[in-house]
């Protein structure tokens, strides 16, 4: 009995431990329309629970815990999610750093909409595809909605997709994204090309275009402040099994190759959006006087002292020493006062050496890395500085003679000046008697 | 003009005539201190303000004995015998010390 009861607590606890991750479908076709991405999932050890999007018992979370670390929206038409599943709580959920993965298309629902509108992006309007009359597949059947798309237009970061040479050309079909190129947390991971533009292909062309050319986003991503991932693409068939295996070849001459990037692309994104890439955080922080071994309960003014930081970076599967040479230390106090490269000692560990400025109060050792593709890594310290010692100060110095003899003199004033007046007074009381 | 050097030579001669020797005395102790003060102010526009600390006690305690100087001045002088009623010109002295003492001890902690 003990046993059993064992066994059920480890498996409970082992579930979870492996990112559990809740797929949202249109329909059950399209778990097998998409299966090659979902096996890639399971490989990589997520446990997937497969859910009809409007089902009505949906739920992310159980007594305010939540009961996955990963949502998947496959379910572009969903007008509005089963049971206690809405707009709010996906957002709620990001909030509560759970990444999300959505793959929307042409008929993008409403509620897709509103969420992808709560995380930085506009998809276009229904019914409208990303065209482009130069770069369309040779298999597109006359509409130039089945893109051809050059790793070029990829993110230029090696966190998110790898590297960009190996990656053979990709295929899109589906809408496109619109983000504010303003925010910082959204990233455009693949952008259509210059002569791309998106709008309904049955219609004639009457208003602008919402996204022409390079703009046109086709997956976006957001890393949001508490590090939580979002990706949306405005395709679902990108991650679709004919895709995945299907050839490639530009229409009009050019890209070609026999099994399209697409796999490998939407590999990496699914790698990336559920944390299993550019994963930072802070192992260790030590400071201390330049030649001591401990930090000081605090620091006096122009000290030499050393920092040092220890950075990991999360890569299959354990904590791993992250190695850049981009790292950089402010000693702020309210505005930074210094602030330095770290330099790379190996292992994963940053060193600085600087002096300590001439001006004391609180400070704090400020690391603050943000780059694209890794989770922020803030650290700081606070500690004080306080003034010299009024032992520690530096004693007759040559030019401040002149005013220790000043000194000096009032003093030496003040005796002779007590002696002539006390013996004058003697003299003033005899002129009297006198 | 005439009439400005009448009045000088008038302040001049009665100062010499009427103001008391132990006024004079004082007087005598505070162009001291004056002129000390004056040069260190001058050594300090030329040579910088580096050692602040040492300037500032430096030129305080000019200051200070200067003020010291004219309150003990004020005090021994016979016209202002009604408003120090009871302060005997012994006493100022003794007040003039001691406030001294203070002054000094402050001014060597600070010198550096």
């Amino acid at each position: 009995m003990k046993y059993l009861i064992f066994l059920i607590f480890a498996l409970v606890i082992g579930a979870k431990a492996q990112g559990n991750t809740l797929v949202l479908l249109d329909n059950q076709v399209i778990k097998e329309t998409h299966s090659l991405f979902f096996k890639s999932l399971q490989d990589r050890g997520y446990s997937l629970v497969f859910k009809i999007a409007d089902d009505a018992s949906l739920n992310l979370s159980k007594y305010g815990e939540y009961l996955y670390e990963n949502l998947i929206i496959f379910a572009p038409s969903v007008v509005e999610f089963g049971g206690n599943l809405n707009v709010d709580t996906v957002t709620q959920f990001i909030d509560n750093g759970g990444n999300v993965l959505v793959a929307g298309s042409e008929v993008t629902g409403d509620v897709l909409r509103e969420l992808a509108s709560e995380v930085g992006f506009e998809v276009d309007e229904e019914g409208a595809f990303v065209i482009d009359h130069l770069n369309y597949d040779i298999s597109d059947e006359g509409q130039h909605t089945k893109l051809v798309i050059s790793s070029e237009n990829l993110i230029d970061a090696p966190v998110i997709i790898g590297s960009k040479k190996g990656i053979a050309p990709l295929l899109y079909q589906g809408t496109g994204i619109l983000v504010d190129s303003e925010n910082p947390l959204v990233l455009p991971l693949i952008t259509a090309d210059s002569t791309a533009y998106s709008y309904q292909p049955d219609h004639p062309i009457k208003e602008y275009p919402h996204a022409i050319g390079r703009d046109t986003v086709l997956i976006a991503g957001l890393q949001a402040r508490n590090n939580a991932r979002v990706v949306f693409s405005g395709s679902i068939s990108f991650f679709s099994d004919e895709y995945f295996t299907s050839s490639v070849q530009r229409a009009l001459g050019g890209l070609k190759a026999e099994k399209s990037g697409n796999q490998d692309v939407a590999t990496a994104i699914s790698q990336w959006v559920f944390k299993e890439h550019g994963r930072l955080r802070v192992k260790s922080v030590q400071h201390h006087k330049a030649g001591e071994k401990t930090p000081p309960q605090d620091y006096t003014i122009m000290d030499d002292v050393v920092y040092k930081i220890g950075i990991e970076i999360y890569d299959n599967g354990k904590w791993t020493a992250f190695s850049a040479n981009d790292v950089q230390l402010e000693f702020v106090r309210i505005d930074p006062f210094v602030r330095t490269t770290l330099k790379n000692n190996g292992n994963g560990i940053y060193e600085a050496k600087f002096k300590i400025p001439d001006v004391y109060g609180v400070y704090q050792f400020k690391v603050d890395y943000d780059r694209v593709g890794y989770t922020r890594l803030y650290s700081t310290t606070q500690v004080s500085v306080r003034p010299l010692q009024h032992t520690q100060y530096e004693r007759f110095i040559d030019c401040a003679y002149p005013y220790y003899a000043g000194a000096f003199s009032m003093m030496l004033g003040v005796f002779v000046f007590s002696i002539v007046f006390l013996h004058m007074k003697d003299d003033d009381k005899k002129s009297k008697h006198e | 003009m005439a009439q400005i050097t009448g009045v000088l030579s008038k302040f001049y001669t009665d100062y010499l005539t009427k103001t008391p020797k132990k006024l004079k005395a004082i007087d005598a102790y505070l162009v001291y201190v004056l002129l000390t003060g004056i040069i260190q102010f001058i050594y300090c526009i030329l040579v910088g303000t580096f050692p602040f600390n040492s300037f500032l006690s430096g030129f305080t305690s000019t200051v200070s004995c200067f003020v010291l100087g004219v309150c003990l001045r004020l005090q021994v002088n016979p016209e202002n015998k009604n408003q120090f009623y009871g302060i005997s010109p012994e006493r100022g002295f003794a007040d003039f010390i001691f406030a001294h003492a203070i002054l000094h001890l402050v001014v060597m902690n600070f010198i550096g």
